[in-house]
């Protein structure tokens, strides 16, 4: 083809092509454009919905181990004396787990690198001159320590770690022994202890058990002399007698210094009361195992030493705590038991970040329990050699022990969210100090030491009260409003009315919850009685309306358009209102005895929140009327007027062809509205949120407030630390929400795709 | 009566009942939110109660009610809640008293009403004005009128001085932060220069120099500012004396007709839309969030407009109509009734701490670890949402495109046009109402919408607008203000909710009339788009 042939228009054959070319070009682009822009945009949308669900994922992994190093340590523990002579009371980590330290019966604190082959990094020696130590007591995890020897002294340490960042180097961890000042408790060596400080005077208090099995409890007390010298008095108290010949096994003194446990070989439990240090009040003694011929062989503090891990002879792990479950009076009592150890319980060792502990068996297993949920999470398979030091690392991330032939292993532990399963997320949980198992949601507290309580029924059960009250408010209304602009009014009043409620649903909720919080709950709590009776008024007034209608003549009332004489229920319910507000307060003085709170309070038990369901309901309707009245409205009108025209050919009047002819018919796009609507209640956040209280109770009473998990999630994602359990679980609770919603909106897309199917086919 | 029953009429009527209840409740709604909202500006007369026990208040009506008796029935007695202004004075701005402690109540036309930059509003008279030095009584008839004009010459200087202190010392502010981000660059990158480690704090050093000239014109204004004094008489006698330069406007209600008082309400509706906040945001206007919240909207259109046309078309009019694009669409659909604070967490979890993290690591290395994106701002709220009302233009679109009729496509199409001339030339421009409409409908969602902006970068006082005179003006990671959310913590937040109370019902009343406005604009063009395919088909 020659490029000088020109058609009529004078356009040269060549650019013609050119430009059908370029043409072609533009609409493949057009169209691959569209196809990775419109797919990828929708896959996106979807995906990144999964997102949120990857969120959530590190709550549900079970914890993970890593076996980092196993070194012999004989040589560089014994340290030059005879093999054999040197025992190992404890072992402990630094935060970083850097660098570990060993505590022996010389007296020393030995800090050695946390490697394949440990370095040792330098030996303090405890000052205080004696011929050798016979016991170690661990006051504070991982801080604060006392040591005693043959002598009866009890010398305190602390060992403490700093971090260093010098001028282009790593970090550096700098460790320091801080010794106090020696006590003499007893006369003889001491086998076995437990020192604490008064956290308000740093008074000690010592309770020591003695190698001539005596039990003693020594107090110093510092008072105020005549010139306002502090003078230091010592009371020393014999408490053998009341153990009743007992051998002991083991002593705490919680870090109050206000309480002793001890426990003994014939498996009791004992607990004193310190609050007075010169003289210890017994306050209980309990048989800790089933059989008292089975020994408690350990006893220890879980963080913030309120709670007591006791294990046993038999391999019993069990934790215990003061509560007021089944009397008035707080005493102990056996809250949790964990699945045994396979041999005698030998060492604990409670985590700083929770509540979780390690525990060894005499044969040197490890297990690491959850003291929450009452769940063994790990196992760590031993050697055979029961441990002389066992250590969980200050930031609950690793495990470091050494055993009896001074073999030391060093675990990493992967564990993030020790607090959440399956149980903790929406069971019963018996929290530390309370008074039986309970579901509770209360993510934060004021010290380091709270027990994070995250069950999500509360919250679910306030989404579903919200919701259900709201839909039992809503949908009588929004059906009835949908079947009289469907049935009953006339198409042009119809045009108006459903924009009117279609600008209803756009209501911005913050709005409505505003007024919710802040005018209607402290109107209705003034009006209560007027709303109880308001219906009824208006119910009665409309029928009186009604008579007095069809007594007017018809050349009046025929003048009007169907449905239009509705209209004037506007002033009937005017009326109604102001009749009701004018006997609010004459019914109430006769009806509730003047104050209708005290009323319900004294004959139902309940209790009148200013914020409560009945707000809510009221506010949510705005958002919910309006979607069920819409989409039921389009059900009810797309049934084909073929079927109500015959239903009132046949004789049938208005009513009983709208109730028993349209209504079925669109029943399944009225299920759907319903559907959504109930999805759009769960969802709703803002008025939950402002006009609810926020308070997580469990209580269907409609007088009172609730906690929603939406408004949950408005209120504490933002304090929420990201990767942190509140923050997952926040997530967690986000995926909740929009599985439900979606669910719901899924299943009434179906059932209205069914209807429009169907009568496409009768029309057909 | 029964044969109304029988004939159905009973439960017609009941069901009538239903709907006049729901269009009352919205009626009511809008009227209450109206008239509170839009009141509260009204420059009410001011009372002067004397009462039995000798102490005096002046005050503006706020509410009457009956007092309730010791048997709960509502007596005779009424008791009413006034304003009194004075919180300096008082301790609070409202006060309640019983009527029959009232010995008398007259309206003083020389009542003046103090609007003053602190303490909220004062109420009192005018005892004396010092200008200069030189006194001028307040019984002096021009006593008032020179105070007006008093107060005028203060707010131009106060202007002045938020000038020098928001612009100069803003833009100095800016420069030395930008320095010192520099020079802290060079120390986390390791670059060892001297050079330009020098001339940063030489600049550093040039920029205090240029504080300082700033910082002495400020103190010669200030000077200046409070120079002029009104001394006042509350009604109790109590004499207080302000400088002028805490004023914010002036007017006596008592002396005012209609005409002024009108006059006098415009000024006051144009401050609250054009000023700042002032105490903790419950008097003064509300620009910034009125700002923030166009700004937001905006941002969002530019993202949901493409990406929404661009995947309703793919799902129209290129992707193969099949069981596949069944199950999309109808998940796109249900994305619309998935709770807002969802789209919220997911903001939070993949835009902040995911890309904004990202962001953060790479390119804004040296603010570290104080995060630059990766904490809540506009462009995370603003895409939060963008996915939040992105079904919704979807759905809107798709529904013009089936409603252009077939016919016109294949004239195209047969006339030689392509698919994408056909589409873009031809499909679109009728489709064009329906996509409009659905761009309204989600931004009058954005609008409304709070609860996923909470989590994502709202702040009840952000202490820069979004844009400025910075490069590069628009600053996408700053925070920002939202009248939804200022509601929210106006309402539940607020030291003093009482006070706060015409403030956001005039918040709620802009916001409602937004909202409402954007729907039936979307209502509108949807009939009539209804209306011409129903002719067009036919």
């Amino acid at each position: 083809m020659s490029s000088d042939q020109t058609d009529e228009l004078g356009i040269e054959e060549g650019s013609k092509q050119k430009q059908i070319r370029r043409r072609k070009l533009y609409d493949r682009l057009a169209r691959h454009v569209v196809f990775v822009g419109g797919a990828g945009i929708i896959f996106c949308i979807i995906a990144i919905l999964f997102f949120i669900g990857i969120e959530t994922i590190p709550l549900w992994k079970s914890p993970g181990k890593k076996l980092e190093s196993v070194s012999e340590m004989e040589d560089r523990l014994a340290s030059g004396a005879p093999s054999g002579q040197v025992r190992i009371f404890d072992i402990g980590v630094d935060e970083y787990r850097e660098q570990f330290f060993t505590v022996d019966s010389l007296g020393s604190v030995r800090f050695f690198t946390l490697e394949e082959e440990p370095k040792l990094l330098k030996t303090h020696t405890v000052s205080h001159k004696t011929t050798g130590y016979a016991s170690f007591y661990s006051a504070r995890t991982n801080t604060s320590y006392a040591i005693a020897d043959r002598e009866g002294y009890v010398v305190p340490f602390e060992v403490s770690f700093r971090v260093e960042f010098r001028e282009g180097t790593e970090r550096t961890i700098v460790s320091r022994v801080t010794e106090g000042d020696a006590l003499r408790v007893a006369e003889e060596p001491i086998e076995m202890f437990a020192y604490q400080s008064s956290p308000e005077t740093g008074a000690p208090v010592v309770v020591a058990y003695t190698a001539s099995k005596r039990l003693l409890a020594y107090a110093e007390v510092e008072e105020e002399g005549f010139l306002g010298e502090s003078e230091t008095e010592v009371f020393t108290t014999d408490l053998t007698g009341e153990l009743g010949g007992a051998v002991v096994t083991g002593v705490q003194v919680d870090s109050e210094a206000e309480n002793l446990y001890v426990s003994t070989a014939n498996g009791k439990l004992y607990h004193w009361s310190l609050s007075d240090p010169s003289s210890p009040e017994l306050k209980s003694m309990l048989a800790a195992t089933a059989d008292p011929g089975v020994a408690v062989t350990r006893i220890g503090f879980l963080l913030g030493h309120r709670s007591l891990i006791v294990g046993d002879a038999a391999g019993n792990v069990s934790v215990w705590f003061e509560t007021t479950s089944g009397g008035e009076e707080s005493r102990l009592a056996k809250i949790h038991v964990f699945p045994p150890l396979p041999a005698a319980v030998d060492r604990f060792s409670a985590s700083q970040r929770g509540r979780g502990f390690l525990a060894s068996d005499t044969s040197g297993n490890i297990s690491l329990y959850q003291a929450t949920s009452a769940a063994k999470q790990l196992d760590f398979p031993g050697r055979g050699k029961p441990y002389a030091g066992l250590s969980f690392s200050p930031k609950a991330n690793g495990v470091v022990a050494v055993d009896s032939d001074m073999m030391l292993s060093s675990y990493y532990l992967d564990n993030p969210h020790p607090e959440t399963n399956f149980r903790t997320l929406f069971g019963k949980i018996w929290y530390e100090g309370y008074d039986r198992p309970r579901y509770v949601w209360q993510s934060t507290g004021g010290t380091d030491e709270f027990e994070p309580k995250f069950s999500l029924t509360p919250l679910a059960y306030g989404t579903l009260k919200g919701a259900i009250y709201t839909m039992i408010l809503s949908i009588p209304l929004a059906i009835l409003a949908a079947i009289c602009v469907s049935q009953f009014l006339h198409p042009s009043i119809r045009n108006v009315v459903k924009p009117v409620i279609e600008v209803m649903a756009a209501l911005p909720s913050v709005v409505l919850g505003f007024l919710a919080g802040l005018w209607l709950a402290p109107l209705l709590e003034k009006i209560f009685v007027a709303t109880l009776v308001m219906p009824f008024m208006v119910i009665g007034l409309t029928l009186f309306a009604l008579f007095l209608w069809h007594r007017l003549p018809f050349s009046f009332s025929g003048r009007f358009r169907v449905g239009a004489e509705l209209f004037t229920l506007v002033g009937v319910i005017g009326i109604a209102v102001v009749l009701s507000l004018w006997l609010n307060g004459p019914l109430e003085s006769l009806i509730f005895a003047g104050d209708f709170r005290d009323w319900f309070f004294s004959m139902f038990d309940l209790r009148y929140d200013q914020r409560n369901m009945l707000v809510v309901g009221f506010a949510m309707g705005f958002t919910v009327i309006p979607i069920i009245f819409t989409i039921s409205e389009d059900a009810l009108s797309s049934v084909p007027r073929t079927l109500s025209a015959g239903s009132l050919a046949l004789g049938a009047n208005r009513w009983q062809t709208a109730m028993r002819i349209v209504l079925p018919a669109a029943s399944a796009g009225i299920f759907s509205a319903v559907m959504i609507g109930f999805g759009r209640a769960v969802g709703e956040t803002m008025i939950v949120l402002m006009a609810t209280g926020n308070t997580p109770v469990m209580d269907w009473s409609f007088f009172n407030g609730f906690r929603a998990l939406s408004a949950n999630i408005a209120v504490e994602l933002p304090e929420a630390p990201h990767g942190g359990t509140l923050y997952r679980v926040l997530f967690l609770t986000a995926i909740l929400l929009f599985a439900v919603t979606f669910l719901l909106n899924t299943l009434a897309e179906v059932l209205s795709q069914r209807l429009r199917r169907k009568y496409a086919q009768s029309d057909a | 009566m029964p044969n109304l029953w029988k004939a159905g009429d009973a439960y017609i009527w009941i069901s009538g009942l239903a709907l006049m209840v729901t269009l009352v409740m919205i009626g009511g709604l809008l009227f209450l939110i109206a008239t509170k909202g839009l009141g509260s500006m009204w420059p009410a007369d001011i009372g002067r109660y004397e009462l039995r026990d000798g102490s005096a208040y002046l005050g503006q009506l706020r509410a009457r009610e009956s007092v309730r008796g010791g048997d709960g029935v509502s007596g005779s007695e009424f008791r009413v809640k006034l304003k009194i202004g004075n919180r300096d004075i008082y301790g609070l701005d409202f006060k309640w008293i019983n009527e029959g402690d009232v010995k008398s109540r007259d309206y003083p036309r020389d009542a003046v009403v103090l609007e003053r930059h602190e303490w909220g509003d004062y109420h009192g008279y005018l005892k004396e004005i010092r200008k200069n030095g030189q006194v001028i009584p307040g019984t002096d008839p021009e006593a008032f009128s020179v105070l007006l004009g008093l107060i005028r010459d203060a707010n131009r200087i106060h202007e002045r001085i938020l000038k020098i202190e928001k612009g100069e010392i803003g833009d100095i502010n800016y420069g030395i932060e930008k320095q010192r981000l520099k020079l802290k660059g060079l120390a986390v990158r390791g670059e060892h220069n001297p050079a330009k480690e020098a001339e940063y704090r030489l600049k550093i050093k040039e920029y205090e120099g240029r504080y300082k000239t700033s910082e002495a014109k400020l103190e010669a204004l200030y000077a200046e500012l409070n120079r002029n004094e009104a001394v006042m008489l509350s009604a109790g006698g109590n004499e207080k004396t302000i400088p002028l330069g805490k004023i914010v406007m002036a007017h006596r209600p008592n002396s005012m007709g209609f005409v002024e008082k009108a006059g006098f309400y415009v000024k006051r509706f144009w401050g609250f839309v054009s000023d700042d906040p002032r105490e903790a945001n419950t008097e003064g206007g509300i620009f910034p969030a009125i700002f923030g919240t166009v700004l937001m909207v905006l941002i969002m259109s530019i993202v949901v407009m493409p990406f929404g046309i661009v995947a309703a078309l793919y799902l129209r009019e290129y992707a193969r109509q099949g069981v596949m694009v069944r199950i999309v669409r109808i998940c796109v659909n249900n994305l619309a009734g998935v709770p807002s604070i969802v789209f919220g967490v997911f903001g939070v979890g993949f835009f902040l701490y995911g890309i904004g993290g990202i962001i953060d690591s790479v390119f804004f290395k040296e603010a570290l670890p104080s995060p630059t994106f990766g904490t809540g701002g506009i462009l995370w709220a603003s895409l939060t949402l963008a996915l939040l009302t992105v079904p919704v233009v979807i759905v809107a679109t798709e529904e013009g495109l089936a409603a252009v009729p077939r016919n016109i496509r294949e004239g195209s199409l047969a006339l030689g046009a392509t698919k994408f001339e056909t589409t873009w030339k031809v499909v679109i421009p009728s489709a064009l109402p329906a996509i409009l409409t659905g761009l309204i409908l989600a931004v009058a969602r954005a609008t409304g919408e709070v609860a996923p902006l909470m989590i994502t970068g709202v702040v009840k006082l952000a202490p820069d607008l979004p844009i400025d005179g910075h490069f590069p003006f628009l600053h996408l990671e700053r925070k920002f203000m939202h009248l939804g959310f200022h509601i929210y913590d106006l309402g539940f937040q607020s030291p003093n909710a009482e006070a706060a109370k015409p403030m956001v019902f005039m918040t709620a009343f802009l916001l409602i009339l937004i909202v409402v406005v954007l729907n039936i604009t979307a209502i509108v063009i949807r009939n009539r788009l209804r209306k011409k395919y129903a002719t067009s088909a036919v």
